[in-house]
C-alpha cells in the first residue's frame, strides 16, 4: 500500500498516470514526457515532489551539528543559502544526497530522497546521539507538501499569484521564508531540473491553495518521468542510480562537495584516505537509447563500465547516459572518447563528453 | 481515456493487434499500448525473411523512458518489414492501428484461436 501526498486527487483529476515510487503513489507522467521536459525548458512547470523528506536542525549549535553531519561546508556558506551535499557514513560510503537549507543562525531544514527518509533519520539521530551539539533534530517529513516549479517563466508565475517578494532578489541556491495566505511558506531557489525555479515548502492545506493558483495561470503539470529526463539532461546525479550505499562521494564526479578544508565531519578520515575505483562518465549515442545496466566497451571491446542513468533527450533527440567507468580501464588522464554501448547484443557508438548534454538557464 | 478498440483486428493480452488476410498476418501495437507508453522514441523489429515464434520477443519498443518486448502474435516467416516505421517512431503515437510494423506468413492457423477479439480485448483493457 503505498501513501499519497496531500495532491494526489488533483493529478488523478488531471489524467496523471500514478505509480508508486518511494513507498508513494506518484504522478509519473500527465500527457506527455517530451511535453513536460519542453514546458520546463521552455515555459514553466510543477511537480508535487511531496515525498520528499524534510527535516530540522534547531538551536545554538544546529550549524556546527550540520557542518559536522555532512561533506559539504555549512558554516562557510552565506545565511539563507541552500548547499547541495552528500551524506556519508564513517567509511565515505553515501547514504543520500541532500539539500541543507541555512534558514536561520539556529534554524536549519534538510531536504532528503523519499526513499532514504527512514535511513537518513535513523544515521542522523545516530550521530546525534553519540556526539554532543546543543540542538535538537525533528524529522517533520509528514508536515509538509512540497512543490518545485521549474522553468524560464517562474518569476513571472510567482508574481503573477503573489507568492513571495521580490523573488527575483533572491540569488540561486539560496531560501527565505515569507507566506501565502498568511501561511508560512519557504521558498527556495532550488530544483533539479537546471532550469531556474524554486521549490515550495508549506502545509498540505497552503499548498492546495498553491497547487490550483498555479493551474489557474497556466503552469503544466509535470510528472516525476519528466524531471528524470531533465535532470539526466543537466547530469545531475539521482541516489540509487549514481549513488548508492556500496560507493563514496569521490566515485561519483562530487569530489567538489567534500571539503576536507573543514574541520572534523562524518568520513572526512575515510575520504582522506579513499582511491576511487570508480568515475562518472558521460555519454552521447546518435543510434540507440542507453539504459541503466547497459555495458560500456572501448574500442578494443573491453567491457570498462555500466551505465547508471539513460534516457532520450528530449532537448537533443539522441540516447544520453551516465555511466561508472572503472578508473583502472578509463583512467582520469585518458583522452579516449570513442566508446561502444551494447544493447541487446548490438553494438552503438557512445561519445564521452565532458559537458552537460543540455545547458539549463538556472542563475 | 479511451483508447482506440477496431472490429475487425484481433488481438493479444500483450496489446498487440493482428490484421488477418489469407494466410498473412499484419502486426502492430494497439493505441491503448501506445498511450500506456507514451511518447515513442525507438522501434526495433527484424527484416523480412526471418521467422518469429509465438509468445516470443521479436523485436523492442522504447518510450523515453522505458523499453517493451514486442511479443509474437503467432509464428511464422517474415515476408514484409516496414522498416520505414523505425525511422518515424513517433507514428505510433499518431495513429497505432496504421503502423503495422510486420507481415507474417501464418505457419499454424490453430494459433489464431488464442488471440482476442474486439470485444474480449476490449475486457481486457478494461481490466487494466
Amino acid at each position: 500500500m503505498s501513501a499519497k501526498t496531500s495532491l494526489y486527487d488533483a493529478h488523478v483529476k488531471l489524467g496523471a498516470k500514478m505509480a508508486p515510487f518511494a513507498g508513494f503513489d506518484m504522478p509519473i507522467q500527465y500527457t506527455s514526457v517530451k511535453d513536460e521536459v519542453l514546458a520546463v525548458r521552455n515555459a514553466v512547470g510543477i511537480f508535487d515532489v511531496s515525498h520528499m523528506g524534510e527535516f530540522f536542525v534547531e538551536g545554538k549549535e544546529a550549524i556546527s551539528f550540520v557542518d559536522y553531519l555532512v561533506t559539504n561546508d555549512i558554516k562557510g556558506a552565506e545565511m539563507n543559502k541552500a548547499v547541495y551535499s552528500p551524506l556519508c557514513r564513517d567509511n565515505g560510503t553515501v547514504i543520500d544526497d541532500l539539500i541543507v537549507y541555512k534558514l536561520r543562525e539556529e534554524k536549519i531544514m534538510i531536504c532528503v530522497n523519499a526513499a532514504n527518509i527512514d535511513k537518513d533519520w535513523s544515521w542522523i539521530s545516530s550521530v546525534k546521539e553519540r556526539t554532543h551539539f546543543d540542538c535538537n533534530i525533528s524529522n517533520r517529513s509528514a508536515e509538509f507538501s512540497l512543490l518545485a516549479l521549474q522553468g524560464p517563466k517562474t518569476e513571472e508565475v510567482l508574481s503573477k499569484i503573489g507568492l513571495g517578494e521580490n523573488v527575483s532578489t533572491i540569488p540561486y541556491y539560496a531560501a527565505i521564508e515569507t507566506s501565502f495566505n498568511g501561511h508560512p511558506v519557504t521558498l527556495a531557489r532550488t530544483g533539479y531540473t537546471g532550469e531556474d525555479g524554486f521549490e515550495i515548502f508549506s502545509s498540505h492545506e497552503n499548498i492546495a491553495f498553491i497547487w490550483d493558483a498555479f493551474m489557474a495561470n497556466g503552469v503544466v503539470p509535470c510528472g516525476l518521468a519528466s524531471r528524470d529526463v531533465l535532470r539526466l539532461e543537466v547530469g545531475y546525479p539521482l541516489y540509487g542510480h549514481e549513488l548508492n550505499d556500496d560507493i563514496t562521494p569521490l566515485d561519483s564526479a562530487l569530489k567538489w562537495t567534500i571539503k576536507m578544508d573543514k574541520e572534523d565531519f562524518v568520513g572526512k578520515a575515510a575520504l582522506a584516505d579513499y582511491n576511487p575505483k570508480l568515475r562518472l562518465i558521460k555519454l552521447v549515442m546518435d543510434k540507440g537509447i542507453p539504459r541503466p545496466g547497459y555495458q560500456v566497451e572501448n574500442k578494443e571491446g573491453k567491457v570498462i563500465g555500466t551505465i547508471v542513468s539513460g534516457t532520450m533527450s528530449v532537448v537533443l533527440g539522441k540516447g544520453v547516459a551516465l555511466a561508472h567507468a572503472d578508473r583502472d580501464l578509463f583512467p582520469l588522464k585518458s583522452e579516449e572518447t570513442d566508446f561502444i554501448v551494447d544493447i541487446r547484443g548490438r553494438k552503438y557508438d557512445a561519445k564521452y563528453v565532458k559537458q552537460p548534454f543540455v545547458t539549463g538557464g538556472h542563475k | 481515456m479511451s483508447a482506440k478498440i477496431l472490429p475487425n483486428l484481433k488481438y493479444t493480452d500483450d496489446h498487440e493487434w493482428v490484421l488477418i488476410e489469407g494466410d498473412t498476418a499484419t502486426v502492430g501495437i494497439t493505441d491503448f499500448a501506445q498511450n500506456a507508453l507514451g511518447d515513442i522514441v525507438f522501434l526495433e523489429f527484424p527484416e523480412a525473411g526471418e521467422s518469429i515464434e509465438k509468445g516470443n520477443s521479436f523485436g523492442v519498443v522504447e518510450s523515453i523512458k522505458s523499453v517493451s518486448d514486442l511479443l509474437a502474435p503467432i509464428s511464422g516467416e517474415i515476408i514484409e518489414s516496414n522498416t520505414d516505421l523505425c525511422d518515424t517512431p513517433d507514428q505510433v503515437n499518431q495513429a497505432a492501428f496504421e503502423s503495422w510494423m510486420v507481415k507474417v506468413k501464418i505457419a499454424d492457423s490453430s494459433e489464431l484461436d488464442d488471440l482476442m477479439d474486439a470485444d474480449a480485448y476490449q475486457k481486457h483493457c478494461d481490466a487494466q
